[in-house]
């Protein structure tokens, strides 16, 4: 009753907000009150798609991410922080163990003031990489605002994001113009396979401290496209983290801001409101977020399914079999059948040691908000443990990892074809009967001719 | 002398009843020895399943109980071996489980709930009982005497070489093999004394029993035929002995091969040939005679003869031709290390490393038969004195029977049987000879009778001579007290060694209380309350069996050490470095890994000392990554300590035998009581598994293989930001910059 009502409720809340799979409470951590206020857009645009914004300060005593041993929020926001660091209750290991249990983070930096140590630490740990100084900013002479960074050249303008791979779907689709003002560049390290960058800056721009001499600029750390401006990590759990290079551009002054490029460029608006929105919608787990519903694997059968044993513990080896899963998609507000993208496929293993299949599933169904996928094949001639799997892991994308555990066992001993069937045999079968008849012919034949032996006896004696 | 009332009980018709009913109820105290003898750990622990096969057995006997017979068949066991599993119903001797299930369901259906554990428990005893019993049959067929047989049986009751296989709780193949063993033996001599196809084909049906019973059966296989072959080369073809081996062959042979594991091994494996070949040979044999009872022609005989022997030379060649082509199996390796000792050390490590397999050490052999070993040599010869057709069968018994036992230690259990007749016989005939020697009619009185009735007094009435009383008196009373001794001995190495369960360890306090150590037992019912249902243990094969039938969990391996390669990686696993062994963990789904470490308590029984087997069988598969070489200081000692080469230190068993092994002592001062050396100050990292269980005394310890990393990171660098080391910077790497091509 009560599991009915919530769910009731629950429907009702979808209907009237836009809501992230993963809840809603939202810890914004920001150090300056006074700064609050420039971000209102941005705050009112969150608070309308249905989030609890809590604000905090970094050195507030109450702040903590957990409570009782349980996330206390489901996404967090971090302002970059004035001073050395977010202090003790937002340490490295503590946003890590935040992530570990499904929080997500956006952490936005500004290329204003230094980057702390903290923070960098923090990065490093997920293999982001910042310059050394830790305050540089992405300049670049050919993608700059003319109109407001006429001088410094700072105010990066950046297409949106398309398709950032062929096998991907595209969250940060559009085609307007982003602004990012003093920007605080990152690159990738190359160990971490989690990280996926989704705006890189443009091959002319390069990495500068404006604080240092002209110099320094001799010897950049990284120049072009190395340098990513905002970037996503989603760990195994599908913990969301996202790098933004500039805060600034959240701000409500760079929402609607009018801004031209160098050259023969024409006056624009930036399109800065509409990506916020995409990256902490991706980030919080509006998109992109798949939800696996039911999972049947049972033998193949022609005509009446309601007669085959579902999910089986065991099958035997050369069965039959169908293996169908349920992949839901989450779209800002609701659950949508998920459509495989077009240069991709959802793979099911069939797994002992190594794949012995491995095969594109096909959509064989769709539900209300799901599509049915599904594949046939034949278990191969090897018993043993084997595993079905679906491990379905790409950028922007919750990972699907299933493994489901079957066993698949030998022939038993009547399930053999029996001897009369195999035609080859039929000469040793008549080997056979021909020998136990002849055996019982002569033992007939032994028995009921014995007693002639009195017979010569007698003769002799006449 | 008058008759006593004794007399009347022991002499004619009724003397015979007496002394019948009297052999039955020494028997039954035989018996009923037998098996109080063997319930010392029951006593003294409680009844429980012993050491590492009777656990599987055990474990297949519940799965029989519970399924039923045809599902036991088919069986396909997937919590063992895993990812392969095991076709269990084929590839066992099923004749231990069916027999106790036969009794468990025969005493359900009297009403007599009987826990299926005290089935499996107590069968071993029980059949030592029946075993005792065969033994006498088997004496009663070699000797007239009858205190043979009864000499026998009780000395098959109670010598430590047959008890140490079958005490209480050892549930083992053998438990009831032996019984099969001697009652098929006994069955054979009947059925070559009265050549009758009744006892042929009653041998044929145990032997078909043993089949299902024990893998030694291949032993009956050869003996039977080696018998036959020995009497034929003796000129003593008998019809007697054809029927009786023609008729044990074809239905023996069809018996075995009803058991799923044989199949077609009996025509496919030189193991079996030998009956085979001695089976067309004896078809010869008989024809030969049958055409000389015709034709007496000396020339005759002699083609005869000569054609015998081509065609069985043809044969040979052909079985040879055979076995090289491949149609016939070359003989199995644990064949060839019974000839050559060192061969298993060489070329299968996996049956060196196994104790049991060990050749054995001369005092073995007293200390398991005492007496009667040096009684054995006696019998034997007194085989020879009046050498019928069953003495034969005791001698080639005897001879091969010894050799095999000094070969591998665990073969002392078909020694065993043997030297109880032996020494019986050599035993009856000494006291027959003393205590029923009468002074009856001494040739040499006979003779001065005639001459003189006045002879010497002291010829009249010797005092000296088998027949004076006082030899008699002598010779039987220290026969009385050799037995009683043996009984002194078996009754204290069975008691002493031969009857810890080896899962519980008694050991004794300094003020002599015993101190019984359960480390084995807490760490399966651990692993069996607080892990799912299905998690994976690893462990080295020895203790597969146990996790099986204790903690109910799949493993990797078990002591049915059928896939050589499968072992070896688990092996591979345990002796390389975390980062080579966390991937195979990984493929093989391993979630737990479990250690035997003694280090702590000095059991020295513990995966350290065990851990050159894990190297060398690791080694015989990838001689590339695994070497030996490596676990050795550079002056050949296997070490623990400061010197223990960086191999041995980075080795995963290592790592989890002594991980936070030195918070338990002082500074410095951690000290391995098993191998008596002291531990480096610093002890070993381990960063892709994490402890979950260390037993009471830290015999078994269990660690819990971990996820992958959350955020993409090796497990050194994850677990070194858990220590609170920071990361260096990159910027500080050398070489180019490695670009992200996406």
């Amino acid at each position: 009753m009560r599991w009915s009502l919530s769910l009731l409720l629950f429907g009702f809340l979808a209907v009237v907000h836009a809501l992230s799979s993963s809840g809603n409470r939202l810890l914004v951590v920001l150090e300056d009150a006074a700064e609050k206020d420039s971000f209102s857009k941005f705050w009112s645009d969150l608070e309308a798609r249905g989030y609890d914004l809590v604000f905090e300060s970094p050195k507030s005593d109450k702040l903590s991410l957990f409570e009782h041993g349980e996330k206390a929020y489901d996404h967090v926001l971090l302002l970059p922080p004035r001073s050395k660091g977010f202090g003790p209750s937002l340490s490295p290991k503590n946003i890590i163990e935040f992530m570990n249990k499904d929080g997500n983070v956006l952490l936005a930096l500004s290329g204003k003031s230094t980057t702390p140590s903290a923070v960098s630490s923090l990065l490093l740990e997920l293999d982001f990489h910042l310059s050394s100084d830790r305050s540089s900013i992405v300049v670049d002479h050919f993608n700059y605002d003319t109109l407001s960074a006429t001088e410094k050249h700072d105010v990066l303008l950046l297409q949106q994001p398309g398709q950032l791979r062929q096998d991907t779907k595209s969250f940060f689709g559009g085609s307007g113009v982003l602004a990012f003002p003093r920007a605080s560049p990152h690159t990738l390290g190359g160990s971490n396979p989690l990280l996926t960058p989704i705006l890189r800056a443009p091959t002319t721009a390069y990495s500068y401290n404006p604080k240092e001499d002209a110099a320094s600029v001799e010897d950049v750390v990284a120049t072009g496209s190395q340098l990513a401006v905002v970037s996503a990590m989603q760990a195994r759990n599908s913990a969301r983290f996202t790098l933004l290079g500039s805060v600034e551009s959240l701000q409500d002054a760079w929402f609607d801001a009018t801004i031209k490029a160098p050259g023969d460029g024409k006056e624009t608006e930036t399109a800065n409101r509409e990506f916020a929105k995409q990256l902490t919608a991706w980030t919080f787990k509006e998109t992109g977020v798949l939800k696996v519903g039911k999972i049947e694997h049972h033998l193949a059968q022609d005509g009446d399914l309601a007669s085959v044993e579902l999910n089986p513990k065991i099958y035997r080896i050369k069965n039959e079999t169908v293996f169908s899963i349920e992949v839901s998609e989450y779209n800002y507000d609701q659950y949508v059948p998920f459509e495989v993208p077009e240069n991709d496929a959802l793979q099911l293993e069939f797994t002992m040691l190594s794949p012995f299949h491995r095969l594109d599933l096909q959509p064989s169904g769709k539900t209300e908000n799901s599509t049915i996928y599904s594949a046939k094949f034949t278990v191969p001639d090897q018993h043993g443990i084997f595993s079905f799997r679906v491990n379905y892991k790409r950028p922007f994308l919750t990972n699907i990892e299933e493994k489901h555990e079957v066993t698949v066992r030998h022939y038993a001993h009547n399930e053999y074809p029996r001897s009369w069937k195999i035609t080859g045999g039929w000469v040793w079968i008549a080997g056979l009967w021909s020998v136990v008849g002849g055996f019982l012919a002569f033992v007939v034949v032994w028995l009921y001719s014995a007693p002639t032996s009195a017979a010569p006896t007698t003769k002799k004696t006449q | 002398m008058a008759d006593t009332p004794v007399d009347a009980l022991l002499k004619g018709n009724t003397g015979r009843n007496t002394r019948g009913l009297l052999r039955i109820i020494i028997l039954t105290t035989i018996a009923a020895a037998a098996v109080s003898s063997r319930l010392f750990s029951v006593i003294r622990f409680e009844s429980i399943i012993h050491e590492f096969d009777p656990w599987f057995n055990f474990r297949a006997t519940k799965y029989l109980v519970q399924n039923g017979f045809e599902s036991f068949w088919d069986w396909f066991d997937d919590r063992t071996w895993h990812p392969l599993g095991r076709v269990t119903g084929g590839t066992l001797y099923p004749g231990l489980m069916v027999t106790s299930g036969v009794i468990y369901h025969i005493l359900r259906f009297l009403t007599i709930p009987v826990d299926i554990r005290n089935i499996c428990v107590l069968l071993a005893p029980a059949c030592s009982g029946l075993t005792a019993f065969a033994m006498y049959l088997l004496t009663c067929e070699m000797s007239f005497s009858p205190s043979a047989g009864l000499l026998a049986a009780a000395f098959m009751g109670i010598t430590p070489g047959y008890i140490s296989r079958s005490v209480a709780g050892s549930y083992d193949n053998e438990a009831i093999a032996i019984f099969l063993l001697v009652f098929t033996f006994f069955l054979w001599i009947k059925a070559v004394k009265n050549g009758s196809i009744m006892w042929g084909a009653l041998t044929a049906l145990f032997y078909g029993y043993m089949v299902s019973a024990w893998g030694g059966y291949v032993f009956i296989t050869n003996l039977i035929p080696l018998h036959v072959f020995v009497l034929l080369c003796m000129g003593r073809y008998s019809t007697r002995l054809y029927i009786s081996y023609t008729t044990w062959y074809a239905l023996g042979t069809l018996a075995s091969m009803q058991i799923p594991f044989v199949g077609f091994l009996p025509i496919r494996n030189s193991d079996h040939m030998a009956a085979l070949g001695v089976f067309g040979l004896i078809q010869l044999v008989a024809f030969a005679e049958f055409v000389r009872s015709f034709i007496p022609g000396k020339q005759f005989q002699r083609l005869l003869t000569a054609m015998v022997i081509v065609v069985f030379g043809i044969a040979f060649v052909g079985l040879v031709v055979l076995t090289v082509s491949g149609v016939i199996a070359p003989w199995s390796g644990r064949f060839y290390s019974l000839w050559d000792t060192g061969y298993a050390k060489i070329h299968i490590p996996i049956i060196a490393s196994v104790s049991e397999h060990q050749p054995t050490a001369w005092p073995a052999f007293f200390f398991d038969l005492n007496l009667l070993i040096w009684l054995f040599p006696a019998g034997v010869y007194m085989c020879f004195r009046d050498l019928k057709d069953e003495h034969v069968f005791v001698i080639i018994y005897a001879v091969l029977a010894s050799y095999f036992a000094g070969v591998m230690v665990r073969l002392m259990l078909t020694l065993t049987p043997i030297v109880c007749v032996a020494a019986a016989l050599a035993l009856s005939s000494i006291l027959d000879t003393y205590v029923f020697a009468s002074r009856g009619p001494n040739p040499k009185i006979k003779a001065s009778e005639d001459a003189s009735t006045e002879a010497l007094r002291s010829t009249r009435n010797p005092d000296v001579g088998i027949s004076s009383y006082i030899s008699k008196a002598v010779v039987t009373s220290s026969v009385v007290i050799y037995l009683l001794m043996f009984v002194a001995h078996c009754t204290w190495v069975t008691s002493n060694a031969y009857s810890s369960p080896s899962v519980v360890l008694a050991s004794r306090m300094p003020d002599g209380s015993q101190f019984i150590i359960d480390d084995y037992r807490e760490a399966y019912y651990w692993l069996r309350q607080n892990t799912p249902d299905n998690a994976k243990i690893m462990s080295w094969w020895d203790y597969g069996y146990q996790i099986g039938g204790m903690a109910d969990r799949p493993t990797l391996v078990d002591n049915n050490t059928w896939n050589n390669t499968h072992i070896a990686t688990v092996g591979k696993a345990m002796s390389s470095r975390e980062e080579v062994s966390y991937p195979i963990l990984r493929q093989h789904d391993v979630d737990y890994v479990l250690v035997v470490f003694g280090g702590l308590l000095g059991y020295s029984g513990d995966d350290i000392n065990k851990f050159l087997w894990m190297v060398r069988i690791a080694e015989g598969i990838w001689p590339d990554e695994v070497k030996e070489r490596d676990y050795f200081t550079a002056r050949g000692e296997y070490r623990v300590d400061d010197e223990a080469t960086p191999a041995m230190r980075n080795s995963l068993m290592y790592k989890m035998s002594y991980h936070n092994f030195n918070s338990l002592f002082q500074m410095g001062q951690a000290v391995d009581r098993v191998r008596g050396s002291r531990l480096p100050a610093e002890g070993p990292q381990l960063s892709t598994l994490e402890e979950a269980f260390t037993s009471e005394n830290w015999i078994i310890r269990i660690y819990k293989v971990k996820d992958l990393d959350n955020l993409g990171r090796d497990h050194s660098n994850a677990a070194a930001f858990e220590r609170g080391h920071k990361r260096k910077r990159a910027t500080k790497r050398r070489g180019p910059r490695v670009l992200r091509t996406e």
